[in-house]
């Protein structure tokens, strides 16, 4: 349990996708984000579900799970064409559900968009399952780094994000035992009415945040005392470097995108 | 700006705090709903930190589920869920530590904890059920939802959110109040 919570949804593998360095990922992912809602042909969704797909494979995580990732959300791909089924008033109607026409605009239409849903939906998982949230952190302090010239914290909000990951494992077993504490007083979170599990939220939450208060005084004492000076200067243990793969993966995808721009209408 | 070791560490633990609350239905269950108390937790962390420290914090939590740690309710996270309707709550979050922090650095008192609360569980609702209505409008394309029926979902958790909020405004004086005395580091200088 506390183990998934740091890795996240990541899938270990030694794919070529996997290896590619973590900035690539993001700055093409958000590339892609942006070039599928210039899709609007039949074939220009088929060139990105294929090229979407070709990834999905190329990480040689099983589909399958790739698949139960997406549960979540199938609802709301579902949702989306539905709805355009039933509202979507274009074209001829095809046939008839409870009286309710369908209109062959409708399908059309329902099915562009839940493609588009789908397509966002698999590519943005697609970075999580095979890039370990640490790595996300380090690629964001890297490529936000021109920031630092407008004094934004950059090396600051990377660092917080590692703190929180370290922490969450550990508050969430201090969350544990303290319930267990307090149900052993003869607190009650299961049973009773609302106001009563309400109130007994309290005598959960301020031990907690106690305890979490204090561990940040205890880090921050810790650095303070190691000579943590912010980033100036700081050496890296996980050093980004961008290779051949990354080159390489960047000219495919503007290849994708240009054969994109010729299959629109 | 200018960040000391204490405001990293604070902001960092409060954002793994935020990632506790959302998920606190598997420690504790009421009336079988899952709630979260992410709203909760992000109106104390503006009530405790201030309006600069709790927003940064709130940020982090963003961030870090972005990054595929599922910190979000019913411990999803992932990029995707920028796609997801609902993010507009997330991202309100930083709004309203913001503003909560604002109001009770402007005057700390106890009817203004309370106050600065009602104000922020307001600020959430708002823009999390707009971003919801334009997401269905645009990113789903569909007229289908209209406004009224994005507030309608609202109402359900809507009771639990106000007591929720003013419980927040009630427990914060406490819990700085313990905090402090806990601390060594923050006795020099007032956090909220």
């Amino acid at each position: 349990m506390s183990n998934s919570l740091i890795i996240g949804q990541y899938v270990p593998s030694d794919s070529f996708i996997h290896r590619l360095d973590p900035r690539t990922k993001i700055t093409m992912i958000f590339l892609f984000v942006i070039f599928v809602f210039f899709a609007n042909s039949a074939a220009s969704y088929a060139w990105l579900t294929a090229f979407a797909v070709g990834i999905a494979l190329a990480t040689k995580i099983k589909i399958p799970f790739i698949l139960r990732g997406l549960t979540p959300v199938w609802f709301l791909i579902i949702f989306t064409f539905i709805l355009h089924l039933i509202v979507t008033k274009d074209g001829d109607i095809l046939f008839q559900i409870f009286s309710f026409p369908v209109y062959s605009g409708g399908v059309i239409q329902g099915i562009a968009i839940s493609f588009r849903f789908f397509l966002l939906i698999l590519v943005t998982s697609l970075l999580t399952l095979t890039t370990t949230p640490i790595e996300i952190t380090d690629a964001i302090e890297s490529l936000l780094d021109p920031l630092k010239k407008i004094r934004f914290p950059v090396h600051e909000l990377a660092l917080m994000m590692s703190i929180s990951l370290r922490f969450i494992p550990t508050l969430m077993q201090e969350t544990e035992k303290i319930s267990k504490a307090q149900a052993s007083r003869g607190v009650d979170f299961k049973t009773g009415p609302v106001k009563d599990r309400i109130q007994a939220i309290v005598p959960l939450l301020v031990p907690l945040f106690v305890s979490a208060f204090k561990r940040a005084e205890d880090l921050a004492m810790a650095m303070e005392a190691r000579g943590y000076q912010g980033g100036e200067g700081r050496t890296k243990l996980r050093e980004l470097k961008i290779e051949k793969r990354d080159i390489f993966s960047f000219i495919i995808f503007g290849l994708v995108i240009i054969v994109l721009f010729l299959l629109r209408v | 700006m200018k960040l000391r070791a204490i405001d990293i560490t604070l902001s960092g633990m409060f954002a793994a705090l935020m990632a506790i609350g959302a998920n606190i239905t598997s420690f504790i269950v009421i009336g079988g709903v899952p709630i979260t108390l992410t709203t909760f937790f992000c109106i104390l962390a503006g009530l405790l930190l201030g309006s600069r420290l709790g927003s940064i914090a709130m940020i982090v939590y963003a961030l870090i589920g972005l990054a595929g740690a599922p910190v979000f309710s019913k411990f999803s996270g992932g990029l995707s869920v920028i796609v997801s309707p609902t993010f507009g709550f997330i991202l309100s979050y930083i709004i309203v530590a913001y503003v909560v922090g604002k109001i009770v650095e402007w005057k700390p008192s106890k009817r203004n904890f309370i106050l600065a609360a009602l104000i922020g569980f307001v600020i959430n609702y708002v823009f999390g059920t707009n971003w919801m209505y334009f997401s269905y409008k645009y990113l789903a394309a569909s007229d289908a939802i209209s406004y009224s029926v994005a507030w309608s979902w609202m109402i359900l958790p809507l009771p639990k959110d106000i007591i929720l909020s003013i419980l927040a405004g009630v427990l914060a004086p406490r819990l700085y109040k313990n905090i402090n005395r806990n601390m060594i580091v923050l006795k020099d200088k007032s956090i909220a």
